[in-house]
């Protein structure tokens, strides 16, 4: 096995892994808000994606927005729910009250969709693409491509717009942005949704790439949770890069150990760099 | 003034004060206790005594004593620990592993239990030592299912079939051995631990280090000015916690027979939460009512494993949504009412 190999494997990872974090990112750093049920949004997109293929019909690039809608909806129904805790910036009760909404999301899918694994058709999946001896397939340059567009746009539109300003100013201090005018309940709903979103794009992009079950949300969480402590809690470009590194390590890890346990040799690098540096990498 | 005399923050503690309930007379209050543990442990007889009952109180007592465990994290110090199936988990793991593998007795297996579990608390406590609220439940989210994929894939722990053939719980007795061949003959041991426990809870909650606890919870900045280490406190409450929620986890490999990876799944760490949180955080026995309403409702009107998950996931973010200090707010709030119309 080269090692090259695992680099161009490691970077498809690592983007899915970034892409399936940048919603946290946001969520956290810009809106100080926390979404546990963000792993049940991601097996929710992934589903819905393969709903929309195989009984519906739809192609694949079409199915991804109906996922998108979907879980969109989800993610008003449960921000609208959730609106009193929210303003009280009550974050131990979004955490319990989100895991809560996970586990039902979790019990409801497995209901709908049954408790088989299922395979996303994606024309991308088997179309090669190779970079020296490297193979990388469609879907994985796709989950490239969307994990550095998901990033640039989002960093452009905190940094540089208004409605950045305007996210920014309900972060640093929601009474005192109500004062000037601006409302912090719509924008608290906008960021939930925004982040909602990116987990079902992640779901809808990332799953073709293996078999899905409605269970898969428990594990994938914790890949947003590494990446989002280790790259420093709303930190957009610590993120994106510890998202591609966690994902190189991954690949490379596995390469020489058994691969069930990467996940696990990436938690205790975590617990190192908490006791080292609590506060990430943290790249401004 | 010592710390146990300090003013707590009344609106922030619910069910901690005393003001507008009734004033037992002498003899009531020193009966309450024998009495009630005498009538818990007559509860499955009441029932019917049948197998399922004498199962489901057994179970009860199991969950509920998991529950204290987390329940020392979330009430008292006020952090959401979602690592606790953690120790629940390696409690069971380390009695299947000396009892199956090494044929060591049930009392040298809860030794190796409490001995596993602190040790997993330490590491993490230490290691999650100077994180801030939330970082904390993610790092020990993360450590749950973290340990949901090694257990899942070590070939020693039995991977994604656990460990079976856990033999009868058989305890050293007057004239010879008492064994727990039947939920019925478990449930004496069952309840002796639930006790044993809930007076592990009270004495905590009178103790200096409940207090502090309480006090880096409500006022961190006062406690650090009276000299408190509020990142001791912190440690020493959650490596408290662990060996409650581990003992759980032995009787359950007794009970079970068998462990397996689900003890480190989503379900028993929302079962916890929600046994502690349903009927209100901070009452001496809330966590056991929790546990009762949970296991009753699963064990005797289950709809079906996935229905049975949204059961718990509503139930538990309805509780927060319109309740957050649960069913004995609402209690609050309905004689707050009548008295406001009285």
């Amino acid at each position: 096995m080269n090692v090259l190999d695992q680099l161009v494997n490691g970077l498809a990872l690592g983007a899915g892994y970034a892409l399936l974090a940048v919603g946290w990112t946001v969520l956290l750093g810009a809106a100080r808000l926390v979404n546990f049920a963000h792993g049940q949004l991601y097996m929710l997109g992934a589903f819905v994606t393969w709903w929309a293929t195989t009984s519906l019909g739809v192609p694949y690039l079409l199915a991804v927005p109906v996922a998108l809608v979907a879980v969109g909806l989800l993610g008003v129904v449960m921000q609208l729910a959730m609106t009193r805790l929210v303003l009280e910036q009550n974050i131990v009760s979004l955490m319990l009250v989100t895991l809560a909404f996970g586990y039902l999301v979790q019990g409801g899918a497995a209901l709908v969709f049954g408790g088989n694994p299922q395979q996303i058709p994606s024309p991308f999946s088997s179309a090669n693409v190779a970079l020296g001896s490297g193979r990388f397939t469609q879907q994985d340059v796709l989950i490239i491509v969307a994990a550095l567009a998901l990033y640039a746009v989002t960093f452009f539109v905190l940094s540089r717009t208004t409605i950045g300003r305007i996210v920014r100013g309900v972060a640093e201090d929601p009474k005192l942005a109500q004062l000037y005018g601006i409302d912090a309940a719509r924008v608290y709903l906008g960021v939930f949704v925004f982040a909602a979103l990116s987990a079902a794009l992640a779901g809808a992009v990332i799953a073709p790439r293996s078999p899905i079950l409605t269970s898969i949300g428990f594990d994938e969480v914790i890949i947003t949770f590494l990446v989002v402590v280790l790259g420093g809690i709303g930190s957009i470009l610590g993120n994106l890069v510890t998202g591609f590194g966690l994902g190189v390590f991954v690949a490379l890890f596995g390469a020489f150990f058994p691969p069930a346990y990467s996940m696990a040799a990436a938690f205790a690098v975590l617990l190192v760099v908490l006791v080292v540096r609590p506060e990430g990498l943290r790249i401004r | 003034m010592t710390v146990s005399e300090l003013p707590v923050h009344e609106e922030r503690t619910p069910g901690r004060h005393r003001a507008g309930g009734p004033v037992l007379p002498a003899a009531v209050r020193i009966a309450r206790w024998p009495v009630l543990i005498v009538l818990g442990y007559l509860v499955p007889v009441l029932l019917g005594g049948s197998d399922r009952i004498y199962a489901t109180v057994v179970l009860i007592a199991i969950f509920a004593v998991m529950s204290y465990g987390i329940d020392v994290v979330l009430s008292y110090l006020g952090e959401v620990s979602l690592g606790h199936t953690l120790f629940w988990a390696g409690g069971a793991y380390a009695t299947a592993v000396a009892a199956v593998k090494y044929g060591w007795g049930p009392l040298a297996s809860l030794v190796a239990a409490v001995a596993v579990v602190t040790v997993l608390a330490v590491v993490l406590g230490l290691a999650t030592i100077r994180t801030r609220e939330f970082v904390f439940s993610l790092v020990t989210y993360a450590a749950a299912v973290i340990g949901l994929t090694v257990v899942s894939n070590n070939e020693f722990l039995g991977g994604t079939d656990g460990l079976v053939g856990v033999p009868l719980l058989a305890l050293p007795a007057v004239g010879g051995q008492y064994v727990a061949r039947t939920n019925a003959e478990m449930w004496p041991i069952a309840f002796v631990v639930l006790v044993l426990v809930v007076a592990v809870i009270a004495r905590f909650r009178r103790s200096r280090l409940g207090v502090t606890a309480l006090m880096t919870q409500m006022n961190p900045d006062l406690a650090t000015t009276l000299g408190v280490d509020v990142r001791r406190t912190r440690v020493l409450v959650f490596v408290l916690s662990a060996p409650i929620a581990g003992v759980a986890g032995w009787l359950y490999a007794y009970q079970r027979s068998y462990v397996s990876p689900d003890l480190l799944s989503a379900h028993f760490l929302l079962f916890m939460l929600a046994a502690v949180i349903l009927p209100g955080r901070r009452l001496l026995l809330g966590p056991l009512v929790g546990a009762a309403i949970l296991t009753t409702q699963q064990e005797l009107f289950s709809f079906g494993g996935d229905a049975d998950k949204i059961v718990l996931g509503a139930v538990l973010a309805a509780i927060l949504l319109l309740s957050p200090n649960g069913l004995v707010g609402i209690r609050h709030a309905i004689v707050r009412r009548s008295a406001d119309r009285g």
